[in-house]
């Protein structure tokens, strides 16, 4: 049996090729995946491990707590002074202190260097003087040695057409200021470390700029000879104060490496998924094709029983044939895989995350991996048709005709589709609004559960729908519309097992549609709600930095201006949970936003005052005057007062601070951004000109007004968008594909029904029609289910993330117009191939072969 | 969608005629010539058979002058229309709109009712056609209450009595029949046999056959023998028994 499995293989190669290249494709975007994350984590753990060699010890402050979102440890700093303390350690050979913080580079082209809003961080630091310490190498020129000077890193060189001698201005917490590029950096064998850009000063000056006099983020030591560095952390710990620690390098090392390897795993999650779903995709089609396949050759099996082969034989030909595709399909998507991950690295580095050159990371897990999913998909998908192939009875090889499964399937399988279906809303449901540990596991789970079902119920709505969705082709399109139709309808198990393919796509690309489109209606609303000044000057920096705060002392010293607020954002942990914290300036804030007060005086916000969200004081018992417990990074632990409880929270959040209260606890001193309100009767052109005026003297800030401020807050939805899209492609080619190969092998099962229609007068053009118009109602049959699901995912999303901010339940009427189009055009991308092939059909052959 | 320009309507006794058709398949030691100098008038209104034995050519001479095949060299004329200058759009055309086809089997399209399927030529054209003419032509086939059942629901009979009133929906120039009967029990053969008469006598259509029963070939005015791809004789008016009598002659 092996041999004839091998042998209707090679006879049937170029259905088979499109039935492989839905796993190729799958499996090619697992690998890609997986090697590029292994290449980039190699790199960047051999870059730390490079640059960090010389670093014996650090000292620095104890962890408060975890940032949100991979941020990592939040420490404060250390005071100047442990430096000589450190230094008076025996077998310290070197110890230097070092500060690194918000710093933006403006390029020659006067514009702000790098995207620290969504791309990689913008960074200043101090210059190391120890070689043995420093991470950076000069490439070209010098140190930074005196107040205005600095090194820069080669990639902003490059990106800003910065050259040694040149002035540049240097963004910080203090005003914009014109320095002279000393030198020019590589950070190891990179030209900077992971795509951001850093700008190096003399000790004092980043101290000055970057931090705060007088404190230091860390203190790096070099051991003396014959003094091992697990030694050294421990001699240096027996003289620090509390809130201090020292470790070793090496465990630096490993927590860089780590910090690295948990921003990647995001992205690797992200990417695995898109790459499931292909696989999952690529399932049905397999499904499909084995199905019919299986279907056409009935004699062929029924004769092989009649023979005397078994049950299991034909069954196990069938599989073998599935395990072929399968395992070839495989190893040409992994080989595929490396070229995907050439791919992959050109979109983050476009993203902002350039990674540095180095070989190619192909680890033997990947190969495991790969092969496993790729393999077992195909074979699990083609098992049911090889049941079938094994239960055709021998006599069936006498039959002429096999029965095709028309109506609507059995009443078991509605049972099992509702059931199906059900378990998936329901694990949905619990992973959203129950919170538990393992949320994306158990949505993830439950959304694989709904398609599935959904598929399941699909054969038994084909009919029914397909009737529908043809249901003006005749009167459109005459007999050719009929037929279109009617052929849709013929056998509607192939139809639904064509369409869900395509549904899965569908669901997706309109699930994010519709959440897109919620977030961003949720942010217009929240702007409108809360926000009633004007105009917004925007730092472009996101929660990195910002705009030094002579910005908006300037601003309110306008005429044109009524009033202008910055808002400062930072991260503390609040009454025990991690969380962004506002603080604004209580003499301005409330003339522009109006956060409804409850109970208190926005005036009663001092050093130790909190204010607090309606709902959340509500639920905590808390009152006027009540304490709440925090922990800020820089200020560490610290008991706060409740002052002011207000009812409107976007989009302040639940809590937010006096700028009194903000600057106690928070080293840094800048402004996210700042929103002013114009002066009453003045135009807003001459406003806007006004502000304009002063806000030109700080690169990198932008004047928005209000609708202007709407879409820069958008830009990140929509980015992401777009690299769904992008790669929700891939499912929807994946399914294209699928559809094509029904129909071709549709066409084959009707040369006769074609050559006759050819024969009684039916145009090539008429026929082309003909199949045009039933893929498209395949296409249209897919979107339909896809729209239904994933409308059910855009409403369950938004409404488990109605605390989080997205409160707007927004369907985008022309985005969804425009996907049912567009899938209406792809159906007639399908049928592009096979409708040609039908049109060249020989009418004479069709005709008379018998 | 233009319909070929070129006149059928000329006022002439000749349907159909092929002059010095040659059909040659193959190459060198395997050429097979089917059909070897064949040049032949069919009549309007008139129900001819081809006959012959097996690979005589009788099919291949069906097929070619039928627009679904092309001569190696000669002529084969549909009205005054020259086959060998229509390409493949004025080839369908023709077919569709002056040619009737009954084949031996799988007749009909499996998705469309008796009715479509009767009227498929002519909803294809776009058209609506002679509505009492296809009355007419249904009256005749006697299937008026099954018209609106798919092919699967009819008895082999009843199906090649539709494609034979497809054929005659479009009220073609001439009807090429292959085999029709040839899948049918006697009893239904004789009904569609019954019913192309009429359409020939009744309506004056124009009918060409080919078959190897000579009780269908006896149903025709006139019968047209081929042996080796060459016309070998001809009968006016034949009985099944002269019929039989002749094809003895062949050796069958």
């Amino acid at each position: 049996m092996l041999r004839i499995a091998l042998k209707s293989l090679w006879a049937r190669k170029i259905r088979l090729f499109t039935t492989a290249l839905a796993v190729v494709l799958g499996v090619a975007f697992m690998a890609g995946t997986l090697v590029l994350t292994d290449t980039v984590t190699r790199t960047f753990d051999s870059l730390f491990a490079t640059v960090y060699k010389g670093t014996d010890a650090v000292v620095r402050g104890q962890s408060e707590f975890n940032g949100p979102q991979n941020t990592g440890a939040q420490r404060p700093r250390i005071d100047a002074s442990l430096l000589s303390v450190v230094e008076r350690v025996p077998g310290v050979a070197a110890a230097e202190g070092g500060v690194l913080g918000y710093t933006r580079l403006v390029g020659k082209d006067g514009r702000a260097l790098g995207n620290p809003t969504t791309g990689a961080p913008t960074l200043g630091g101090s210059w190391s003087t120890v070689p043995r310490l420093n991470a950076f190498t000069l490439v070209a020129g010098q140190a930074p040695s005196s107040a205005d000077q600095i090194a820069i890193d080669r990639k902003s060189a490059r990106d800003g057409r910065l050259a040694v001698g040149d002035y540049a201005t240097v963004l910080t917490q203090a005003p914009p200021r014109r320095m002279r590029i000393s030198g020019i950096v590589r950070f190891g064998s990179a030209d900077s470390p992971g795509g951001a850009s850093v700008v190096l000063f003399p000790l004092p000056v980043a101290q000055q700029l970057v931090a705060e006099p007088g404190k230091y983020d860390s203190i790096s030591v070099v051991a003396a000879g014959g003094v091992s560095q697990a030694e050294l952390a421990s001699r240096i710990s027996r003289v620090l104060p509390p809130g201090t620690e020292a470790v070793t390098g090496a465990q630096v090392i490993r927590e860089t490496q780590n910090d690295t390897r948990k921003a990647l795993s995001f992205f690797t999650t992200f990417m695995l998924v898109f790459a499931i779903v292909a696989l999952v995709v690529g399932a049905f089609i397999i499904f499909n094709t084995f199905s019919i396949t299986v279907a056409q050759r009935t004699r062929e099996n029924a004769l092989f029983r009649a023979l005397g082969a078994s049950r299991r034989q034909v069954l196990g030909a069938v599989l073998f044939e599935a395990l072929a595709v399968g395992a070839v399909a495989s190893v040409i998507g992994l080989a595929a895989g490396v070229a995907v991950a050439a791919g992959l690295k050109g979109l983050l580095a476009a993203a902002g995350y350039p990674i540095p050159a180095g070989g190619v990371t192909f680890l033997a897990r990947t190969v495991i991996v790969c092969l496993l999913a790729g393999i077992g998909v195909t074979v699990l998908a083609a098992y049911s048709p090889a049941r079938k192939a094994g239960k055709v009875p021998p006599v069936a090889a006498m039959r002429d005709t096999f029965a095709g499964s028309t109506g609507y399937g059995s009443k078991e399988r509605v049972v099992v589709g509702s059931l199906v279906t059900a378990g998936g809303v329901a694990s949905l449901f619990v992973g959203l609004f129950a919170h538990p540990a393992n949320a994306l596991q158990i949505v993830g789970l439950g959304a694989l559960l709904v398609f599935f079902g959904v598929s399941v119920l699909g054969r038994t709505v084909s009919l029914p729908l397909s009737r529908a969705i043809g249901y003006p082709l005749p009167r459109l399109r005459g007999v050719t519309g009929t037929i279109a139709r009617r052929n849709a309808m013929r056998n509607p198990k192939r139809t639904a097992a064509s369409a869900s393919a395509l549904m899965i796509g569908v669901g997706l690309v309109s699930f994010i549609t519709i959440f897109a489109s919620s977030t961003k209606a949720s942010i217009n609303a929240t702007i409108d709600r809360a926000f009633t000044g004007d105009f917004v000057v925007d730092s472009g920096s996101g929660q990195m930095g910002g705009l030094d705060p002579s910005l908006a002392a300037q601003l309110n010293r306008l005429p044109q201006v009524e009033a202008a607020t910055g808002i400062r954002l930072g991260v503390a942990k609040i009454d025990g949970s991690v969380q962004s914290i506002v603080g604004v300036d209580p003499t301005t804030a409330f003339q522009l936003f109006d956060v409804k007060p409850v109970q208190g005086r926005t005036s009663d916000l001092g050093v130790a005052s909190i204010a607090v969200y309606e709902n959340v004081a509500r639920d905590k018992h808390l009152r006027i005057g009540s304490v709440v417990p925090a922990v800020f990074k820089d200020s560490g632990a610290t008991q706060l007062r409740v002052a002011l409880i207000y009812g409107e929270n976007r989009p302040a959040g639940n809590y937010f601070l006096g700028t009194a209260a903000y600057s106690a606890n928070f080293a840094n001193d800048y402004d996210t951004q700042v929103f002013v309100k114009k002066a009453p009767g003045t135009s807003s052109s001459a406003a806007l000109a006004a502000i304009s005026r002063v806000v030109d003297r700080y690169p990198g800030a932008k004047v928005l007004d209000q609708s202007g401020y709407k879409s820069q807050m958008a830009k990140p939805v929509d980015q992401l968008l777009s690299l769904v899209y992008v790669l929700l492609a891939l499912a929807v080619v994946i399914a294209l594909l699928g559809i094509a190969n029904t129909l071709a092998l549709s066409i084959f099962e009707r040369t006769r029904e074609l050559g006759l229609l050819r024969a009684v007068g039916m145009t090539r053009s008429q026929l082309r029609s003909t199949i045009r118009w039933e893929s498209v109602i395949v296409a249209l049959q897919g979107t339909a289910l896809g729209l239904v699901v994933g409308v059910f995912f855009g409403w369950a999303l938004v409404r488990a993330m109605s605390n989080q901010g997205i409160d707007q339940l927004s369907f985008p009427v022309a985005s969804l117009v425009a996907i049912v189009v567009l899938a209406g055009l792809a159906g007639v991308l399908a049928a592009a191939l096979p409708s040609r092939r039908a049109a060249r059909l020989d009418v004479l052959k069709a005709v008379v072969s018998d | 969608m233009a319909v070929p320009t070129i006149d059928l309507t000329v006022g002439q006794t000749i349907a159909a005629r092929t002059v010095d058709a040659v059909k040659i398949y193959g190459k060198g030691q395997i050429e097979v010539r089917a059909l070897d100098g064949i040049t032949v008038d069919f009549a309007r209104g008139v129900f001819s058979a081809i006959m012959g034995p097996s690979g005589s050519g009788k099919s291949t001479l069906l097929h070619c002058i039928a627009g679904l095949d092309t001569l190696t060299s000669g002529k084969a004329y549909v009205g005054e229309a020259d086959l060998s200058t229509l390409d493949d759009q004025q080839l369908t055309l023709l077919r569709r709109d002056r040619i009737g086809f009954v084949f031996q089997s799988y007749n009909l399209i499996p998705t469309l009712t008796a009715l479509e399927n009767i009227t498929l030529p002519l909803l294809l054209a776009g058209r609506d056609g002679d509505r009492s003419w296809i009355d007419q032509v249904i009256a005749t086939i006697g299937l008026a209450d099954r018209l609106d059942h798919r092919p699967d629901e009819l008895s082999g009979g009843q199906q090649q009595r539709v494609a034979v009133a497809r054929a005659l929906a479009s009220r073609p120039h001439i009807i090429f029949a292959d085999e029709p009967t040839g899948n049918l029990d006697s009893k239904a053969g004789a009904d569609v046999l019954r019913f192309m008469g009429q359409a020939v006598s009744e309506l004056q259509q124009t009918i060409v056959m080919v078959t190897h029963d000579p009780v269908a070939a006896s149903h025709a005015d006139r019968i047209v023998f081929l042996a080796d791809g060459r016309i070998v004789d001809e009968m006016l008016q034949p009985t099944p028994e002269r019929v039989l009598e002749r094809m003895k002659q062949f050796g069958e």
